[in-house]
């Protein structure tokens, strides 16, 4: 039985973190902003973390048109169940990291091209 | 006529406190005041200018309110009010010229010049003038449109440049306040008058003509078009008198805009760098959203590293299990086929071979082999999943187009500020008000063309009247009779006589313009110190051109050559001019070197009888003035300060 999760939210206390990377006019979108935020937490070996009580951003039909992502996150990590719920929590993971960057004085170019 | 100060008298004038006195050598030559700054100097030359024409400038041309020259510990302790009194010989003839600023009855604490009248009286050998006579004298002794020959400050000896460009309003009052202290307004007065009696006699002779059967037909047309050029001369001495006034209102608002020459540059700048942030910000956009494309698909581009080695060992993975399939589909066929060839080298195999085989080999059972069929497509499918992110984008090209906004945002960040400066710097202008001068001198600007327009068009329809005029007088000489004919002597008389006038101003101008040239040249020989320049040569509006010895002209000077050949056209002047008298200079040194001073100093004494400097000791060294003026060295003064707001004068040679 899937209980994979249907819809993909933003932690409370990331939700301001997202905000303001979205403003920084490098992302047409949150969304945008948001994947970037997963992959940054895949590129510096996050995994499968929980966080409490996210707000419903995006269903998966919008977040994962073609179901790509999910079959990318089976393929990194065959272990992970529920794709949709790990890519909910590297998003996250992401976007408390960069937040920390960016909370250090950090500038949001060094964050970004120091991790590619 | 020779102009000749004797004595300054001052009462409570600038920091001049209480009654004080400069009295002056009446032998030819050069009388020296020094002062450090703010003792006083500027306040003696506006001291003269009071005496004789009421007014005080300050820095620039602008007048200064009579109300804050009177002596401020004086007016702080309650006495307002200041008096200059002058004493002079002009033509063998004792003048004392009295002028003082009082409060009006009933003020005690004036706030403006409404609070003050101004009294003044001249004295001619001890008698007291009436008024009418005493401002005819003052009109012929030192007419106040001539007096910058005379009083100056040093600073604005740069505003004689605009005599070089005959397009400045600047050049034109100066070329012309040039004509008339040369004398050429006497000979153009006649010249007029002259031109009004030939009008005169020629309405005479048309009216006489008129009086005749024979002639009634052209005195009628002479009458008309007599009326008609009286009209004309009417309209043009109208159109004339609005140039005038928009000449001189285009020349103020010149002025002002000069004064507002930085403010104005700076909204200019302003004006470019809005432009500019505006270019920018739509760069901006457009990279902005070049980058944000890019940026939807970064994310890939940052797994593109662990997605290559997952998919590296999902490969691996894959090759084994495809092996391993292989080899149990052998084993499988080997077991099916038992007693057949081996597939691989086609012989036969024996029977203790094949048992060996069997016994050794373990073969796949079925649900084995599906399982590895189900993990072998699962490979596959996630190797396809992953072979889409392998390749997705570039991390240089991301660096590339960040780097290209980052370069954008920069370059907005420093206009920006640059723009921020400028707005400190405008936080108390009166942008409106510039932008009215503006747009008052612009407007002054295209009247001035109207004007121009209606003047050339006047003169035509001037010109075709007298040309008719003309014909019919030929006409009309034909048909003798007596009347006409006295009146047509008279007419050809002042005709003649006009015509004459208007060739000799001609004439008298360029014989002034010569000697100017040649004498400013003899000055400007003693005073430059560049042995290559042969003289100055003069342009028609009094302009002075720095002449090399191979006949070249020097198309540009230095601020303190500006000087030195102002001062030689000064000198000229006063050689020329039937009108002289004493030169007061104030700061004339400032801008030159050494040897310049030393050249104009010893010069001095050659370009008029009575010059009065009012320098500072480092402009002109005591020990320097003495060793080049010698016995022409009749005075020196100094400026003695008791306090900021109080000045004594004391003689140091007597």
């Amino acid at each position: 039985m899937n209980f994979d999760k249907k819809t993909i939210g933003i932690a409370a206390s990331n939700a301001s973190i997202l905000a303001n990377i979205a403003s920084t006019g490098r992302f047409a979108s949150e969304l945008d902003a948001a994947k970037f935020a997963m992959a940054y937490a895949i590129k510096g070996g996050a995994t499968f973390g929980s966080f409490d009580s996210v707000d419903t951003k995006w269903n998966v039909g919008s977040f994962d048109p073609d179901g790509s992502m999910r079959a990318l996150l089976e393929a990194l990590f065959p272990d992970a169940a529920e794709p949709y719920r790990l890519a909910e929590s590297l998003m996250n993971e992401g976007i408390r990291r960069i937040g920390e960057t960016l909370g250090h004085n950090g500038d949001f170019y060094e964050a970004i091209f120091s991790s590619t | 006529m020779m102009l000749q100060i004797k004595a300054l008298h001052l009462e409570n004038f600038g920091p001049f406190k209480g009654k004080q006195v400069i009295k002056f050598s009446l032998e030819d030559g050069v009388t020296i005041i020094y002062g450090e700054n703010m003792r006083g100097k500027t306040s003696l030359l506006n001291a003269i200018r009071f005496v004789f024409f009421g007014k005080v400038i300050g820095r620039g041309t602008k007048s200064m309110p009579l109300h804050k020259v009177g002596n401020w510990e004086e007016a702080s302790a309650g006495r307002h009010g200041f008096m200059v009194r002058l004493d002079f010989d002009d033509g063998g003839h004792n003048y004392e010229l009295t002028r003082r600023c009082v409060l009006k009855n009933g003020v005690s604490s004036p706030s403006s010049d409404d609070d003050y009248g101004i009294e003044h009286y001249l004295k001619k050998d001890g008698d007291v003038l009436g008024p009418q006579q005493a401002q005819a004298e003052l009109k012929r002794i030192l007419p106040e449109q001539i007096s910058r020959f005379f009083l100056f400050d040093g600073e604005l000896l740069q505003e004689y440049e605009d005599l070089l460009s005959n397009e400045t309003d600047m050049g034109r009052r100066i070329s012309e306040a040039i004509e008339r202290i040369l004398g050429v307004p006497i000979l153009t007065s006649a010249r007029a008058t002259l031109h009004h009696l030939k009008e005169k006699s020629e309405h005479r002779e048309a009216t006489a003509a008129q009086g005749d059967q024979k002639t009634r037909e052209f005195g009628n047309q002479l009458a008309d078009l007599h009326a008609q050029r009286t009209e004309l001369g009417k309209e043009i001495e109208r159109l004339e008198g609005d140039l005038d006034k928009a000449r001189s209102q285009k020349a103020s608002l010149e002025e002002a805009m000069k004064k507002k020459e930085r403010v104005a540059a700076l909204l200019e700048k302003r004006d470019t760098i809005d432009k500019l942030l505006k270019q920018i910000e739509l760069k901006r956009i457009a990279k902005e959203a070049e980058v944000q494309r890019a940026m939807s698909n970064a994310w890939c581009t940052l797994l593109s590293e662990p997605v290559r080695a997952v998919g590296k060992s999902l490969r691996e993975r894959e090759s084994e299990l495809q092996t391993e399939l292989m080899r149990a589909d052998v084993l499988k066929s080997l077991q099916v086929n038992a007693g057949a060839p081996c597939p691989a080298c086609m012989q036969e195999v024996s029977l203790e071979a094949q048992e060996r085989l069997q016994a050794s080999l373990h073969c796949l059972s079925g649900t084995e082999r599906a399982k590895k069929d189900v993990e072998l497509s699962n490979l596959r499918r996630k190797i396809a999943a992953l072979q889409q992110y392998e390749d997705s984008g570039h991390e240089g090209v991301l660096k590339i187009l960040w780097d290209g906004l980052e370069e954008i945002l920069i370059d907005y960040s420093a206009k920006r500020s640059e723009r921020d400066e400028i707005d400190k710097q405008l936080e108390n202008v009166d942008e409106e008000a510039l932008r009215k001068t503006k747009f008052d001198f612009e407007s002054v600007i295209r009247q001035i063309d109207v004007i121009e327009k209606g003047i050339a068009k006047t003169r035509a329809a001037l010109d075709e009247n007298n040309a008719d005029t003309e014909a019919i007088q030929k006409r009309l000489n034909k048909l003798s009779t007596g009347t006409v004919d006295s009146e047509r002597k008279r007419r050809q008389l002042f005709s003649e006589l006009h015509s004459l006038f208007k060739e000799a101003v001609g004439a008298y101008r360029e014989q002034l313009r010569k000697r100017v040239e040649a004498d400013a040249s003899t000055h400007f020989k003693a005073l430059t110190t560049e042995p290559e320049y042969a003289g100055l040569q003069i342009n028609g509006s009094y302009g002075l051109t720095i002449l090399h010895r191979d006949g070249s002209l020097i198309p540009v000077r230095s601020a303190g050559a500006e000087h030195v050949v102002a001062l030689c056209l000064m000198g000229a002047l006063q050689n020329n001019a039937p009108l002289r008298g004493p030169i007061v200079i104030d700061s004339p040194f400032g801008r030159l070197d050494r040897n310049h001073t030393r050249n104009i100093v010893r010069a001095l004494p050659t370009m008029t009888k009575q010059v009065v400097l009012l320098v500072y000791d480092d402009e002109l060294p005591p020990d320097l003035a003495r060793s080049e003026l010698k016995g022409k060295l009749r005075g020196e003064w100094m400026l003695e300060r008791v306090s900021a707001r109080h000045t004594n004068l004391a003689s140091l040679k007597a």
